[in-house]
């Protein structure tokens, strides 16, 4: 048992000189990244990434190529300009072109069957999963005793999995 | 007379006269119970594969040749093509896509006939026939529908050449990948029906099914990274997964098929899930055809869609018959499906594995009803409605979370039950540093809950599994073998089970970089004259100016490039030449060519959006964390699952008495 101590403290180390180097690759600035101010491009940007390209499939207006996402980046610069927020701003957009410019589904209308077939087939999983699982475990067999079962479990039963391969 | 285009044409019909060969002689025989007629049947799966490989090297030698009197080499190909892009014009329209399709389908199943089918003596006859279906419903598409081998009414005398979009050498490896992760799943359905029709639903289909099922994931997961790699790196919209309809048809047959590796080991263990483990197989090859029908229909606009056809009509029928059939079978076969074991513990490997399963399925879920979304939206209120990526990124992006903590705690657990004792122990180190870590993160600035969660879930799955190699190493160094040695040995003990792990670990890289990425991307976008700057991430970008140059092959005319000097402080850290590419065939398709400087921190990725005649150019500019780490951990998940596909070569013992603590041996079950 002593021997295991210093053997677990060393796992330890080593986990956390991992978690350590881990996050020194994760620590990209994360405060930074969110405090500058915001200019007109800014705005604009924000914007063009809640709209989609009318002729595209799926293409943020910010990143579209075609003449008329060109044109609607210059209509909304001018919109800003005089002084039309942003929800104005994409709902001139949504009148003249329909919902399908919108990156984000609204829930509302017909758009609610999509969050209804989402809500219905997360909660079919969830309740025929349990069934499943409540089923399958009726007979279960009493609990073993405490700390029978570990490692060597696993080890017999790769080992039988391995019989039955060479079979 | 067209020799080429006869030859093709040809050889498809004699493969189609083949594999319906094939049927009849493996019906016949399995009905009559001649095993010669079912092995003629099973020689001529693979005589199909052969017919099916001359009509696709006959179009091959039209491309390299240039043969134009060939109406599909002249609409793909031209003749300053550059001869390695022209195997990329093979399968860049419907008909040559096709016939790739069913060209790698009959490799597989020639392999499949020659190796597994011997092997399965109770269903030899079954396979056989449901291998010459599968390549008669492909065929009959090739000939009927779309077949590459029409000749042209008048010869050009130049082709048209590649879509712009796929002048790339990405198109080179990413196609074939993804493709042939699609057919191969053809093969887990074969095996899984077989043993419908043949009623046996024991371990003896699995034994066979497993590598097959390991490839064909492996291929397909292959495909999908290389599919998010390309279109990271040409498209030029600053992110590599858009859920487009068409990309969700390659993922979609992927997680049925994910969740079957898993959920096969419950099987062959315990005996539990026969019906599920069917279900899975003929999801993950009905969603393949699926993908197939939804590329071809016209049924939902993408970038990557064929134009529509009436192919798409004949597949829907053959999705439907797969369906009713698999249907119909399987409600013959419950009684043979019951379970061999019970379930015993919530608290165990096998509980999480489960739920990991009804994970998957709801995943899949949602990803069918947002790329279907659109059609219905059309019929009942008469407007296409698209379903963009925030809607995904909402409902997919916590379960995805969800399933990376299940994975980490399912490594956790141990098979069948455990006490409280044990399993607390195994969770403590674990938890304390996955607690430590969240707090640090937190004090870093990681404050957006969902980041956060999914980089601890990634965090936690990285230490369980390292926590297993320890475990192992520890085990096989207490059986003699030198520390450097004993991680090789436990691949070389178990392959499956320890390269299953190395794809966790790469599951959880990509977690990391998906998180960093998505979150924490920057961007923006300016407009600059030459000699002047914008500032970003810490580093000064100065535009040097336009520089035009001409094409010189794949039907490029023409590209703008507008150099970029990149500076952090005072050194130089890179010159980006983003710019524009327009080709003489298509002068209404320009498209970007992206710059990338890539490091381990972060990738700084611009494309230029235009330009006026003063020479000023418009940059959108991204800076995407940690990106690389998508790339690097889709290595790990690649070279873990090749190990785990791999054979298995034999044990090393490792000594009871360290790894059981002086455990009992369980019972049989």
């Amino acid at each position: 048992m002593t021997s295991m101590l210093p053997r677990r403290a060393l796992f330890v180390a080593l986990s956390a000189l991992g978690v350590w180097l881990a996050l020194t690759v994760c620590s990209v600035e994360f405060g930074a990244r969110a405090a500058s101010a915001k200019t007109p491009e800014d705005a604009a940007l924000q914007i063009e990434k809640r709209l989609l390209c009318p002729q595209c499939t799926n293409l943020r207006l910010d990143v579209c190529d075609t003449t008329i996402c060109a044109d609607m980046r210059t209509e909304i610069k001018d919109r800003l300009a005089k002084g039309e927020s942003d929800e104005q701003i994409i709902a001139y957009f949504q009148g003249r072109y329909g919902q399908r410019v919108l990156a984000e589904v609204p829930a509302k209308g017909f758009n609610l069957v999509l969050f209804g077939w989402v809500g219905v087939a997360i909660a079919l999983v969830v309740v025929i999963g349990t069934f499943v699982l409540v089923r399958l475990r009726r007979t279960a067999t009493p609990e073993l005793a405490a700390g029978v079962l570990r490692d060597a479990d696993e080890q017999w039963l790769d080992e039988q999995l391995h019989e039955r391969d060479a079979r | 007379m067209n020799v080429g285009a006869t030859l093709g044409a040809a050889s498809l019909l004699t493969a189609l006269a083949t594999a319906l060969f094939a049927i009849g002689a493996a019906a016949v025989g399995g009905f009559t119970r001649r095993p010669q007629l079912t092995g003629a049947g099973r020689r001529a799966v693979i005589v199909a594969a052969f017919f099916i490989t001359a009509a696709s090297v006959t179009l091959g030698v039209g491309l390299l040749r240039n043969d134009f009197s060939m109406a599909y080499v002249a609409s793909v190909s031209s003749r300053e093509m550059e001869t390695p892009m022209k195997w990329a014009s093979f399968y860049s329209k419907q008909p040559g896509s096709l016939l790739y399709w069913t060209w790698a389908m009959s490799l597989l199943m020639a392999l499949f006939a020659w190796r597994t089918i011997p092997s399965i003596q109770w269903g030899a006859a079954q396979a056989t026939a449901l291998c010459g279906a599968c390549l008669t419903a492909f065929l009959i598409a090739l000939v009927f529908f779309a077949s590459p081998f029409h000749a042209s009414d008048v010869i050009p005398a130049d082709g048209v050449g590649l879509n712009p979009l796929l002048v790339d050498r990405g198109m080179l490896i990413h196609p074939p990948f993804l493709l042939g992760g699609l057919v191969s799943t053809a093969l887990p359905f074969v095996l899984g029906m077989t043993a419908l029709m043949a009623g046996r639903l024991d371990g003896a289909w699995l034994r066979s099914v497993r590598r097959w099922a390991i490839a064909s994931w492996l291929i397909l997961s292959i495909g999908n990274m290389l599919g998010g790699w390309w279109a990271y790196t040409v498209l030029g919209w600053g992110g590599y997964w858009g859920w487009d309809p068409v990309e969700n048809s390659a993922i979609l047959p992927l997680l049925p098929l994910t969740a079957f590796v898993h959920s096969m080991m419950l099987q062959e263990r315990r005996g539990m899930l026969k019906l599920w483990n069917l279900t899975l197989v003929i999801a993950a090859f009905s969603l393949a055809v699926f993908g197939t029908f939804n590329v071809r229909s016209g049924l939902v606009d993408s970038v990557h869609s064929f134009a529509q056809s009436e192919i798409g009509a004949y597949f829907l029928g053959v999705l439907a018959v797969v369906l009713i059939g698999a249907l119909v079978l399987m409600v013959w076969r419950v009684p043979y499906m019951r379970a061999e074991h019970d379930f015993e513990s919530l608290l165990s490997r096998e509980s999480t594995l489960i739920v990991n399963n009804y994970l998957f399925t709801a995943i899949a879920l949602v990803i069918l009803g947002g790329t279907l979304f659109p059609v219905f939206s059309e019929l009942f209120v008469s407007s296409k409605i698209t379903v963009g990526p925030p809607f995904y990124n909402s409902v997919v992006g916590p379960l995805l979370i969800i399933l990376v903590a299940l994975i980490a705690i399912g490594t956790v657990l141990p098979w069948r039950r455990a006490s409280n004792a044990t399993i607390a122990r195994r969770f403590a180190v674990p938890g304390v540093i996955t607690l430590v870590a969240g707090v640090v993160l937190f004090v870093l600035g990681l404050r957006e809950p969902r980041a956060l969660a999914g980089v601890l879930s990634a965090i936690a799955l990285v230490v369980v599994t390292a926590r297993e190699f320890a475990l192992g190493a520890r085990g096989a160094h207490a059986a003699g073998i030198p520390w450097l040695a004993t991680i090789s040995a436990l691949f070389a003990r178990d392959q499956r089970r320890y390269g299953g792990y190395l794809v966790h670990i790469g599951v959880a890289v990509m977690a990391v970089a998906v998180v960093g990425s998505t979150v924490y991307q920057e961007q923006t976008r300016v407009s600059l004259s030459p000699g002047e700057s914008f500032q970003i991430a810490g580093r000064t970008i100065t535009f040097m100016g336009l520089d035009q140059r001409d094409g010189t092959v794949n039907g490029v005319q023409t590209e703008v490039i507008a150099p970029l000097l990149v500076k952090h402080g005072q050194q130089t850290e890179a010159i980006l030449e983003p710019g524009r590419r327009r080709f003489t065939n298509f002068p209404e398709q320009p498209t970007a060519i992206v710059a990338l400087h890539t490091s381990l921190r972060d990738d700084l990725y611009v494309f230029v959006q235009g330009w006026d005649d003063t020479g000023r150019a418009d940059f959108n500019v991204f800076v995407n964390p940690l990106i690389v780490w998508l790339w690097i951990g889709g290595g790990i998940y690649v070279v873990g699952g090749i190990f785990a596909w791999m054979p298995l070569v034999g044990t090393v013992p490792v000594r009871e008495s360290v790894t059981t603590g002086g455990g009992a041996q369980p019972q049989q079950a």
